[in-house]
């Protein structure tokens, strides 16, 4: 079992005659992403690496069947693309570029909600069910199927995680990549209420950073969760008022700094791993 | 972005916002040119782009004609948290009755847009907002929601204005809610909104922060000279260099080079080095996919600091892939040469050819790669952070 995306997830790739679309196109399929058609407007008819391309998404869904979507495209078409595959009833969306108008994030979020699609990012490395399926830019050298689930803000932070839980032989059920846009598709707590509900996943490895309200929004959720929730901050030691790469990741006065969230989320009943060491260790604690 | 206050005020009056009389003074002469067309008293506005001017200085208020251009001068002398003072708005001074509070921003958290208004304005909302939170009122709306007339006048109401003023504070209200959306703003507060001795409610101030990632929908910005600016004070000359470079970087204290993959590990990788006893020399974030140019210029910017005695290195190719990663540092070795000893890490997508770009790399000139360790995925991360705090002390 996985949350959101698994070997029969039927995934387009919108923007799939781009660089970046074809490109990982080809990755995801050769680790078995079910990829079955991409879009890209005007050169519905033609094939990228043997995947059908239509105009739209709807085609896609009408045609295919199709319920997830990965989106390559450039920042000022990536909010209506994904608007476009949440129209045409694709279930979970993953919104690859970065640098999308927070207007357009909104826009994007407030559709999901009212038609019941998840998405996740913009900015996002994507997600992966080991074993399973790739949806996005992850690199899979590191995953391994097992029993941890794990969400980041950030891309490389997941692959981290991931390495070390596959070290330790825990392995992961899915792992997700929130992504670093100040405005997200998803945030925390809806990833943590996904993997509590689902029975593979034992604990789940939760990675947040400086800045924001994400890591604060998800204390009720954690509070209330079945199962044990491990977390990471960076930015301990990070400048205040200094920006620090995501356009997230910026501290204003107390607001968001890694230790107001360190402190929220422990004493939401939450485990802090300095590093990704502490991690195993506090599995093992913990008995899993 | 954050915006000047006059360049704000600017695009306020287009939304029929009412402004105080003035003018834009680049020297004391023009300061005194200006407060002679508008007549005593004036205030003094220095523009910079940080909050807590007032309290820094930046703002003089005089009544006497003659004292303008000395305290212009004055004013041209200072800097206000790093930034220089090199504009002065001008501005007729208003019989303040009463400062109100209005703002409009993006609830993230609850994906809404808030507008608030109060009746403390001229202070620091957010202090208000701590001390006195029944002073504070909102109306949140949907990201596609209009914000009506009703809603406006009923904010006016709850503010304490009496009603021969609601209808005017709605037009305002409105106004800066159309400019907030035309712009894609993140922020557009008149704070104070003042109501004056005869009875107008006039905008004394202006803040503005846009959506930089938007900035592509709004090219008339450019032609009224509002362009994508830098905010923060003095840089270092390194951090100069690295901005010219297109390339985000901060220094610290430390003494050891970080030369991290994304911005997440960039964060957390600055946090493992004090975990374990070091002090990192900088911050910094390859962005998204750099070029092998990129790369290699990072390593420059650390190489070239004297304050750098070793360098921990961090790949985990996503999207930045690990090809692209060794074709920059091969790049910098060959151009550049690597004088400090250096501990990396290369893994992710692509690394297989990333291994091989390094391999032929070095059989053809070892020499290069002397100072390098070099691993892959078979180490833990924690292991080179640890090792790379080894070398700085080896070497200090």
């Amino acid at each position: 079992m996985a949350i959101l995306l698994t070997k029969r997830s039927k995934v387009i790739v919108q923007g799939i005659t781009g660089g970046g679309g074809s490109f990982h196109t080809k990755r995801m399929m050769e680790y078995g992403t079910n990829i079955v058609a991409g879009t890209s407007p005007g050169k519905g008819g033609q094939t990228v690496e043997n995947v059908p391309v239509r105009n739209t998404a709807v085609e896609c869904v009408e045609e295919f069947g199709a319920d997830f979507s990965v989106i390559f495209l450039p920042a000022q078409f990536a909010g209506e693309a994904a608007l476009e595959a949440i129209y045409a009833g694709i279930k979970t969306v993953v919104v690859v570029p970065e640098h999308i108008p927070i207007a357009d994030m909104m826009k994007v979020r407030k559709a999901a909600r009212e038609r019941g699609a998840v998405v996740i990012g913009s900015n996002t490395a994507g997600l992966i069910t080991p074993g399973e399926a790739n949806a996005g830019i992850i690199p899979d050298i590191a995953f391994a199927p097992g029993r941890i689930g794990t969400v980041s803000r950030s891309g490389s932070l997941t692959y981290y995680v991931a390495d070390m839980l596959t070290r330790a032989g825990y392995g992961e059920t899915t792992c997700v990549g929130l992504g670093g846009d100040p405005v997200l598709g998803s945030t925390f707590d809806e990833i943590l209420r996904l993997f509590d509900k689902d029975d593979s996943t034992k604990a789940i490895v939760m990675v947040g950073e400086i800045g924001g309200v994400y890591e604060e929004r998800a204390v009720p959720t954690i509070e209330k969760l079945s199962k044990p929730v491990i977390f990471m901050i960076g930015g301990v030691f990070a400048p205040p008022g200094k920006r620090m790469g995501h356009a997230g990741a910026i501290v204003e006065g107390n607001l968001g700094t890694a230790n107001t969230k360190i402190a929220a989320l422990e004493k939401a009943g939450g485990y802090h791993a300095r590093t990704f060491m502490d991690i195993p260790e506090i599995l093992q604690r913990l008995s899993i | 972005m954050r915006l000047y206050e006059y360049e704000a005020k600017k695009l306020f009056g287009k939304y029929g916002i009412p402004l105080p009389i003035g003018g834009l003074a680049k020297s004391a002469k023009e300061a005194e040119k200006i407060s002679g067309e508008i007549g005593m008293p004036v205030v003094l506005k220095s523009q910079v782009l940080t909050g807590g001017r007032g309290k820094a200085g930046g703002i003089k208020i005089e009544d006497r004609a003659e004292a303008i251009p000395g305290l212009a001068e004055e004013l041209f002398k200072l800097k206000i948290k790093g930034f220089p003072v090199q504009t002065l708005l001008v501005e007729k001074a208003l019989e303040i009755k009463k400062e109100l509070y209005l703002g409009i921003t993006i609830n993230r958290a609850e994906y809404k847009i808030t507008i608030i208004a109060s009746d403390s304005g001229g202070v620091d909302i957010e202090t208000v907002a701590a001390e006195h939170p029944e002073k504070i009122h909102r109306v949140e709306l949907e990201i596609d929601d209009p914000f009506y007339s009703f809603q406006a006048i009923r904010l006016a109401g709850e503010i304490g204005l009496p009603s021969e003023k609601v209808r005017d504070f709605a037009k305002i209200a409105l106004g800066l809610f159309e400019f907030f959306k035309s712009y894609d703003a993140k922020l557009a507060e008149i704070n104070p909104l003042v109501l004056t001795g005869s009875g107008d409610l006039i905008a004394a101030d202006a803040r503005v922060s846009l959506d930089d990632d938007a900035l592509f929908r709004h090219a008339d910005l450019k032609d009224m000279g509002i362009e994508k600016r830098h905010e923060e004070g003095e840089l270092t000359p390194r951090e100069t260099q690295a901005r010219e470079w297109g390339i985000p970087y901060l220094d610290l204290d430390g003494d050891i080079g970080m030369f991290p993959g994304g911005a997440g590990f960039g964060i957390m990788g600055n946090d493992f080095i004090r975990y374990f006893g070091g002090q990192p020399a900088n911050f910094m974030d390859s962005g998204g996919g750099p070029t092998p140019e990129r790369l290699s210029r990072m390593l420059v910017l650390l190489d070239e600091n004297p304050q750098v005695k070793a360098i921990f290195g961090a790949r985990f190719g996503g999207i930045s892939r690990c090809d692209d990663f060794a074709k920059g540092v091969v790049k910098f070795l060959r151009e550049h040469g690597l004088s400090k000893p250096m501990v990396m890490r290369m893994t992710g997508n692509m690394w297989q050819e990333g291994v091989r770009i390094f391999e032929e790399a070095r059989k053809e000139s070892p020499e290069l790669f002397e100072k390098i360790e070099f691993h892959g995925i078979e180490k833990p991360i924690e292991e080179i952070a640890k090792r790379a705090v080894e070398l700085a002390r080896e070497a200090g």
